[in-house]
């Protein structure tokens, strides 16, 4: 059976890397932080903004990617303007013209090369002068790299699947050693308020893992439509296969997203969230409370669109009353009260206490909140357990 | 010798609606079992309920012998089943889709790229298997529908109306499949609102409307339950008021009907070897000009059990 389910999880991986919510996960997440960080401690001063040379000698999928993801995020509107050039060359002239503030290069064969696994290396020229498109096209590069390691790593689990443990880790040191790396030694927004940084940030993250896990359980009504659930379902495998083959893979997403916020935070602006084990301690008992929602959502709602819209709604509401959108102390009294049924709530409480505490901070100190998003994951998982029996599932 | 397939009493109720009542067969090993009726006579609903999709409101299956209520796994595993809508990812190639499946369905990875080879030979796919799905035709994603059904070798292969909206070329290429499989020793359960397909490819057929199974049997027996009578329709030249009441008087006439100033039709006994004692008989009045003889088919069963054609 752990075969079926291994089977089940490596295609819904490598349908989650096909259709972009990696990346979306893994670069949008972190260019919005370093934007809002940098409009958000640029205070009084006139609007950021920033130029990004953009060499497209690739012309494959994943520039066109970036691309679009940076030009339909709403965050970066107004503030960070893509300009294609046609050659590394020219994105040197134009950097040492002060045209562009940064450029990022895609060499040729980037897609293929990735796709087939073998990884690939994206170029990113930076200018001391400006300093706000370094860390905006470092962000996206950065981002690209771990998308690369991912997909270099999915292409050989996908292609070796049903691998033995032992092989799996060996291939993850292996890819994850050889990666493009990419340091910002230089930090041009850190220090300024780290309190407001750390609270973003973790806002942020949790908001995003509701979207990044419930699109695994958004695939699951999605597979129903195709019908390849009852396919599935009408073979020789356990019931839990295709639910937990899904929410495998979405559960590790969602804690890779909520760790690259909280990476990106720490990095792009030299923060700490405090105590490193409490704190992933936390954001995994978020992200198995957010899995467990989405579920229930996926479980008593008929079609994918549906569960978009609920899913949609359901995160924004907890969110927004669990203070990951506006900080809970802005809240008149009456609604800081709703933040306590809310995972956001906790997650946020708990946070807020480990960055304050710094060194001091420790698992025992959070383990409270904790237990509290693991009852919500529990009661909400029993729901939707209960609801697919009765739907979905023999 | 134990059944590959049998139901009894399988009944599903959604509300106020009877989707299946009733409804039991069971088909030999190696025996082409035909469901036949129109839309929303239960096909489908009976179909799940076979292959543990549904859970039956009461009834039982087995499965080779095994109870799929209460060892459901290794009742399936015996089941290949054949969707009515293409169920298949879209954005894999066709191979991708059949290594899928079979790892899946718990196939030894040792043998699965050889039998993937010997599925995609069998409905003759192997030339595009490394193709996206999503650019093959109707007529290919059909046959790859089928295909998915057959990489564990199931003792019993069901299809939902795997022909509809098919082209004419790729729907012979499916039963021509189909009847090798059964000529190799397969069960096959087919469903179809399509009368001639059933005729061709079935050994034994039931005939389901409103949920319930009106009639079962062998072709022969079902067509035998309208009687043996044939109808023949003949135009002629001549006097024909005095052919016609000639012809009514020929042996082995049953009823005949003017149909039109030329034409006329008889109920007849044997009509095929009643032509030429017809013929002789309106010598002198008339000539015959053409004839027609229609025997009794499934059509007319259908007609005369539920009283409405199949197509509607
Ligand atoms: N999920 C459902 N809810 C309510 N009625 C249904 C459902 N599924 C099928 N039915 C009804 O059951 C009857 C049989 O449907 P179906 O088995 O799909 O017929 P067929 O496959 O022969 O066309 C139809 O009247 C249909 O409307
Ligand atoms: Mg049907």
């Amino acid at each position: 059976m752990w075969r079926a389910m291994l089977t089940v999880s490596a295609l819904e991986l490598r349908t989650r890397l096909r259709d972009g919510t990696a990346i979306v996960i893994a670069v949008i997440v972190p260019v919005t932080l370093a934007t809002l960080f940098g409009l958000a401690l640029g205070g009084d001063d006139p609007p950021l903004r920033a130029t990004v040379g953009f060499v497209d000698l690739d012309h494959g999928e994943f520039p066109a990617s970036v691309r679009r993801e940076v030009l339909a995020s709403e965050e970066l509107k107004g503030a960070v303007t893509l300009r294609d050039l046609p050659g590394e060359e020219q994105a040197r002239r134009a950097l040492d013209a002060g045209e562009i503030g940064s450029a990022i290069v895609f060499p040729a064969g980037f897609s293929q090369s990735v796709g087939a696994g073998r990884g690939g290396d994206v170029a990113v020229l930076t200018s001391p002068e400006s300093p706000l498109a370094g860390v905006v096209a470092g962000a996206v590069v950065d981002r690209i790299s771990a998308v690369v390691d991912a997909r270099t790593l999915a292409v050989h689990a996908v292609l070796l699947a049903g691998v033995p443990g032992e092989r799996v880790k060996e291939l993850v040191e292996r890819n994850g050693a050889a990666g493009p790396a990419l340091t910002l030694a230089e930090d041009p927004l850190s220090g300024g308020k780290v309190d407001l940084s750390v609270y973003y940030g973790s806002g942020m993250a949790a908001l995003f893992a509701f979207f990044v896990v419930g699109a695994s359980f958004r695939g699951l009504l999605t597979e129903r439509k195709l019908g390849t659930l009852d396919r599935i379902r009408a073979g020789p495998v356990a019931a839990w296969v295709p639910v937990a083959g899904k929410g495998v893979v979405g559960f590790g997403l969602g804690v890779v997203s909520v760790c690259v916020c909280w990476a990106s935070s720490t990095l792009i602006f030299g923060t700490t969230w405090g105590d490193p084990v409490a704190v992933f301690a936390v954001l995994v008992a978020h992200v198995l409370a957010a899995a467990a929602i989405t579920m229930l959502v996926a479980s008593r709602v008929r079609t994918d669109a549906q569960a978009d819209g609920v899913i949609m709604v359901v995160s924004f509401v907890a969110a927004f009353f669990g203070g990951s959108l506006v900080p809970l102390y802005d809240l008149p009294e009456p609604l800081r009260a709703v933040a306590l049924l809310t995972p956001n709530g906790w997650t946020s409480t708990a946070l807020t206490e480990l960055a304050g505490a710094g060194a001091a901070g420790s698992v025992g100190a959070v383990a409270g909140p904790i237990g509290v998003l693991c009852a919500i994951a529990l009661a909400a998982g029993g729901t939707a357990v209960a609801g697919f029996r009765k739907g979905l599932l023999l | 010798m134990t059944a590959t397939l049998a139901c009894e009493g399988l009944r599903k109720r959604y509300g106020d609606v009877t989707a299946v009542e009733d409804v039991g067969f069971s088909i030999a090993p190696g025996q082409a079992y035909g469901l036949l009726g129109p839309n929303g006579a239960g096909k489908t609903t009976t179909i799940s309920m076979l292959v543990g999709l549904l859970r039956p409101d009461a009834g039982t299956v087995l499965v080779g012998g095994t109870d799929l209520a209460a060892d459901p796994r290794r009742a399936k595993a015996r089941i290949g089943y054949v969707p009515q809508e293409i169920a298949l990812y879209p954005e894999l190639t066709g191979r991708e889709n059949l290594r899928f499946f079979g790892r899946l369905f718990g196939l030894a990875r040792r043998g699965l790229a050889g039998r993937i080879e010997e599925v995609l030979d069998l409905i003759g796919l192997s030339d595009r298997a490394d193709g996206r799905l999503d650019t093959y035709s109707g007529g290919m994603r059909r046959r790859i529908n089928i295909g998915a059904a057959l990489l564990h070798r199931p003792d019993v292969l069901i299809l939902d109306e795997p022909t509809v909206g098919v082209d004419p070329q790729s729907r012979k290429a499916i039963l021509d499949g189909l009847e090798l499989l059964v000529g190799d020793g397969m069960s096959l359960l087919y469903t179809s609102h399509y009368m001639e397909e059933v005729e061709r490819v079935c050994d034994r057929v039931a005939i389901i409307d409103h949920g319930r199974i009106i009639a079962e049997g062998t072709r022969r027996e079902l067509i035998a339950m309208v009687g043996s009578a044939d109808k023949i329709e003949l135009v002629l030249d001549g006097d024909v008021e005095a052919a016609y009441a000639k012809l009514r008087t020929v042996e082995g006439v049953i009823e005949a009907a003017r149909t039109g100033a030329e034409s006329v039709r008889l109920i007849a006994e044997g009509g095929r070897y009643l032509l030429p004692a017809l013929i002789s008989a309106v010598e002198g009045s008339a000539t015959v000009t053409a004839t027609q003889v229609i025997e009794p088919d499934l059509e007319a069963t259908f007609l005369h059990l539920t009283g409405t054609s199949l197509r509607d």
